[in-house]
């Protein structure tokens, strides 16, 4: 019976209480019932951690999902609003492409030599050129949650910017002398795991080459001091630190993502100029690095049309964006243009349009963009006559401004048939595709390679795609991050693609491993998984799985709550007889047809349901025990706000790419333009009364400007209790009399900001374990009066009573803001 | 000259009591077994199965290992004997090749539902009493740690350290009810 061998043996023996031996048999069926109990609970377990993944997993491409798609809707906007309409005007900005180069003249924009450095400041203070360590002190100083000074942020990013420049697109790197190369996947903020890396692993040297997978920013709350630590090494051991460009290295996914408001937050004075000195960095970043001619590392992937041969020839740094298409190489472009600016919107527009029209090798793709965009008007699918007729108007617009020597250029504009045009306009489309591609493909099971349209850009490839391009490029290993995986690597493609991946906590506390890997001469990789553990210590795997599970249930019971009138409807339409009730198989093919995340929701309905009747649901009953305490107001109508805030995501990008000098304020008119924005976006009419009175019931600072965070604050679901201890520290900081009237918004306040992040949900209900607090509390000198809102926020939930007033005590303190 | 070597009868085997033989289990003949589920049910454990299916293109296929976990999944804790009953004893390099898909899972599923010897709670709690040597309520943790290594469906050390994981008190003893309410709670 059984697998089991049974030694019939003293050493097996048992006795009872009263010495007589126990037969063997009976002790046999204990323990057999035991491990099959035991079997069980295992398999529930898995189960549970399955669709917990499943959870994060879908709520994460959703998210990045709506921002392709919310970009590809502004990209329409600019294409087909009249060029002086005041929302095209709004958002011009960022589909202005990048000037071409002239150092000189941006190295007197990012001049950092007038910025002085106060005595009190105790941070690191660096001089060039850096050495090992001075590298070594940043990362300690980092350790202990220091910020280093603006003024030595933007001159090693100069100097940082100057040794990209020279870097070719295609690192090769070589183990010779049997060094082994330690390669790391994406960090996404989570400054912890680099510091676990280095701790495991040493840090960068001579001996100790490292290559970085891409992915540095975003989400994570310690993107800049990871930019600054891999950037300080790059530059003290540049033959033996490798950065490879992920696809968070975009100024445009930053704004999202969380990276542009934490430079924005951490440098008030200064993080404009420094956000855009990274975004001339990021352009620069290589592509991919090989080593040995014989592994590829690249942060996404690669696809059916992958050349490493184009690769290594493309202006890499002309693609600012990987989401924006290239401007176009004109012959005869001078400087001497009135109105340079139209007329470059004139090319890109051209350029975008290009791409719809003219027959591409690309189809699917390009189908794809194209579906995304009909999504929002009817009037996109043009003929090719309405295109040239469009083009021609708007060539004549511009013509009557520039001088004759331009009419030439301005001719090939309204006749698409030249095929040198076309042609330019296919070589910088299919460097685009090539990059794309590089930066966010994911691997499938089955062969072929289609467009990823869970993602909006790249594709999915296959087995059979991956076998051609080894082969055609004599290589043996693709070796790619980009996804999330539990035990931090995973193999795939029969072990030709290797996905690696460096964040661990990623979706929640316990939810996943990080990995680094190692490959010495032979390049056989060797794994070394880890967990950063300040917040799991102590817990173990089913206790990670609880929580995990427990914060993902969290956020899909908020997403349920959120889509209450769309869901209820659908509900209404199936229960026609109006009885309340609907059976359990129409209740989860109505929340897919509403959400769209595909995931198992009979297997999940008895932790979203808390009861049925004759196997129906009573589905009013069931919204109220979601119910969460909603943000109110008595004017404006619950459905609206449960709009507002299920999209507050986009609408917190659309207000960071209209505050377009990044001070974190607008104007109510541009506020009001925003929200227009939105509701064309959405399809859905928020009224003008209804803006008004956004207008008028946000807390502005009374100055005709709307803070963005403040704003967004508003647009939490809080939860009762939450809400409680939130009152009372606000109330504990009013009664209070030392403190002196801060005059900024005082963001150290209740605010759980939900981090622009993969779990839109807050902290986990927990509060997570005191070394967070205590970091948080103490907060050096260093740093500005009025702390991020993104630092944890568990400030009011893990701090006891007592602390919370030496912590109002501590936000005081005034420093000259950096 | 070398004496003839008599041949001797063998000494007649010592009596022993025959082995009983285990009782020859018919082979799992899926088609034998009649499905009674409710419709409702089918539907959950389509969702299930969906779950753990790792096919590339959904194909609403799982692996032969992966039977015996869905099957604990939903509810029942069938030993690995029983399981690989129903799987008709595949090979061990079978486990993990082949694969069977949503029809061929439910008569197994049904057949271990069927089972009677399901075990309660009771059942699990007399279990444990076996090793409460004190007659106190307790167990030693290093004992049941090494019953559950060593007898039965033996388990992996990995595995014994993820079931006792904070269950032992400061004197290395487990309280065995509350020990089974966890287990059996998840």
């Amino acid at each position: 019976m059984g697998c089991g061998v049974t030694k019939n043996s003293e050493f097996n023996r048992k006795f009872d209480k009263d010495g007589n031996a126990i037969p063997a048999a009976i002790t046999m069926k204990a323990a057999v019932l035991i491990q099959r109990w035991y079997r069980q609970y295992a398999a529930r377990m898995e189960m549970r951690r399955r669709y917990t993944w499943n959870i994060f997993q879908s709520m994460e491409y959703a998210d990045l999902q709506d921002q392709i798609k919310l970009y590809n809707f502004l990209g329409y906007l600019m294409d087909n609003f009249t060029p002086s309409s005041s929302e095209r005007n709004l958002i011009s900005h960022i589909f202005r492409d990048n000037e071409v180069c002239r150092d000189a003249e941006w190295e007197r924009y990012f001049n950092y030599t007038n910025i002085d450095v106060p005595e009190i400041y105790s941070g690191p203070r660096l001089t060039f050129p850096l050495d090992m360590d001075q590298a070594a002190d940043l990362v300690e100083a980092f350790k202990n949650k220091q910020q280093l000074h603006s003024r030595y942020v933007l001159q090693l990013l100069l100097e940082t910017w100057k040794l990209l420049r020279v870097l070719p697109n295609i690192n090769r790197v070589s183990t010779c002398h049997s060094k082994e190369i330690t390669i790391c996947g994406d960090l996404h903020g989570q400054l912890e795991d680099l510091l676990l890396i280095f701790y495991k692993n040493g840090m960068p040297s001579l001996e100790k080459p490292y290559v970085f997978n891409g992915d540095y920013v975003d989400r994570g709350k310690d993107s800049i001091e990871i930019l600054l630590i891999l950037f300080a090494f790059l530059l003290v051991f540049p033959g033996d630190v490798y950065l490879n460009r992920g696809n968070h290295e975009d100024h445009i996914i930053n704004l999202r993502y969380g990276f542009t408001k934490e430079v924005l937050n951490k440098y008030k004075l200064h993080g404009k100029r420094i956000l855009k000195l990274l975004q001339k960095i990021f352009s620069w970043l290589p592509l991919v690095t090989v080593i040995d001619q014989r592994v590829l590392i690249v942060h996404g992937g690669i696809s059916d049309t992958t050349d490493l041969a184009l690769i290594a020839r493309i202006d890499r740094h002309r693609y600012v964006s990987a989401l924006r298409p290239p401007k176009r190489k004109t012959p005869s472009r001078t400087n001497v243009y009135a109105d340079s600016e139209r007329y470059d919107e004139m090319i890109i527009c051209k350029n975008r349009r290009g791409s719809l029209t003219f027959p591409k090798p690309f189809g699917a793709r390009e189908s794809f963009q194209r579906r995304s965009l009909q999504d929002f008007s009817s009037t996109v699918a043009r003929t090719l006559e309405e295109e040239f007729e469009v083009r021609r108007r708007q060539a004549e617009f511009s013509m009557s401004r520039f001088s004759k020597s331009h009419r030439s250029l301005s001719s090939t504009l309204s006749s698409d048939s030249e095929p040198e045009s076309s042609e330019l306009i296919d070589t910088g489309n299919d460097e685009w595709k090539q990059i794309l591609d590089l930066l966010w493909s994911d691997p499938m099971p089955q062969d072929g390679c289609i467009p990823n349209e869970v993602r909006g850009g790249g594709c999915y490839w296959g087995p059979d795609v991956t076998e051609d391009f080894l082969n055609r490029h004599n290589l043996q290993l693709i070796i790619r991050s980009h996804e999330c995986k539990q035990d931090g690597y995973e193999f795939c493609h029969n072990r030709k693609v290797l996905t690696l991946f460096s964040a661990s906590n990623y979706y929640e506390v316990g939810s996943n491993r990080g990995a680094f890997v190692r490959l010495g001469p032979d390049l056989v990789p060797y794994f070394f998984p880890y967990q950063a553990t300040s917040m799991t210590r102590g817990l173990s795997f089913p206790q990670n799985v609880k929580r995990t599970e427990h914060t993902a249930l969290k956020v899909l019971r908020e997403q349920l709550f959120v889509h209450k009138s769309d869901l209820l409807r659908a509900f209404q339409e199936i229960d026609k007889e109006n009885t309340g009730l609907i059976c359990l198989n129409d209740w989860a093919s109505a929340i897919e047809r509403v959400l769209h995340l595909d995931l198992p929701w009979r297997v999940l309905h008895p932790q979203l349901v808390s009861s049925t009747t004759e196997g129906k649901l009573d589905y009013q009953g069931w919204f109220r025990d979601l119910a969460l305490k909603k943000p109110s107001s008595e004017h404006i109508e619950q459905t609206m706000l449960e709009t507002l805030y299920r999209h507050r995501s986009t609408l917190e990008t659309i207000f960071r790419i209209v505050d377009t000098d990044n001070s974190g304020l607008i104007t109510f008119e541009d506020f009001r333009q925003t929200l227009k924005l939105l509701s064309a976006y959405l399809k859905k009419e928020i009224s003008d009364e209804v803006i008004n009175e956004l207008v008028i019931s946000t807390d502005t600072n009374n100055d005709g400007s709307i803070d963005i965070d403040e704003f967004m604050e508003a647009f939490r679901l809080v939860d009762k209790s939450r809400l409680k201890r939130g009152k009372s520290l606000l109330k504990l900081m009013q009664d209070n009399e030392s403190l002196p009237q801060v005059t900024e918004t005082p963001q150290i306040v209740y605010s759980t900001a939900p981090q622009t992040s993969h779990c839109p949900a807050s902290q986990p209900a927990d509060p997570p374990a005191s070394n967070t607090t205590d970091s948080a509390c103490l907060q050096t000198a260093n740093t500005p009066a009025s702390q991020t809102a993104d630092s944890p926020g568990s400030l009011t939930e893990g701090c006891p009573a007592s602390q919370m007033e030496d912590l109002c005590h501590i936000t005081v303190v005034v420093v000259p803001p950096q | 000259m070398a004496p003839k070597k008599k041949e001797e009868p063998k000494p007649a085997a010592a009596p022993k009591p025959p082995e009983p033989e285990p009782p020859k289990e018919p082979e799992f003949n899926p088609a034998e077994v009649k499905l009674e589920f409710t419709a409702e049910q089918i539907e959950d454990f389509k969702d299930a199965f969906q779950l753990f299916d790792r096919t590339p293109t959904n194909e609403m296929k799982i692996t032969y290992a992966q039977c015996g976990d869905l099957i604990r999944a939903l509810g029942q804790n069938p030993t690995n004997a029983e399981v690989m009953h129903v799987l008709g004893k595949p090979k061990a390099e079978d486990m993990n090749v082949k694969m069977l898909d949503f029809d061929q899972f439910l008569p197994m599923h049904q057949h271990i539902c069927k089972a009677k010897d399901r075990g309660t709670f009771e059942d699990f709690v007399e279990g444990l009493r076996v090793f409460d040597k004190e007659g106190n309520g307790t167990v030693m943790g290093a004992e049941l740690r090494h019953v559950l290594a060593t007898l039965g469906e033996k388990m992996k050390e990995d595995e014994v350290e993820q079931l006792m994981a904070g269950q032992e008190d400061a004197n290395g003893c487990i309280n065995y009810e509350a020990f089974v309410k966890h287990i059996m709670a998840g």
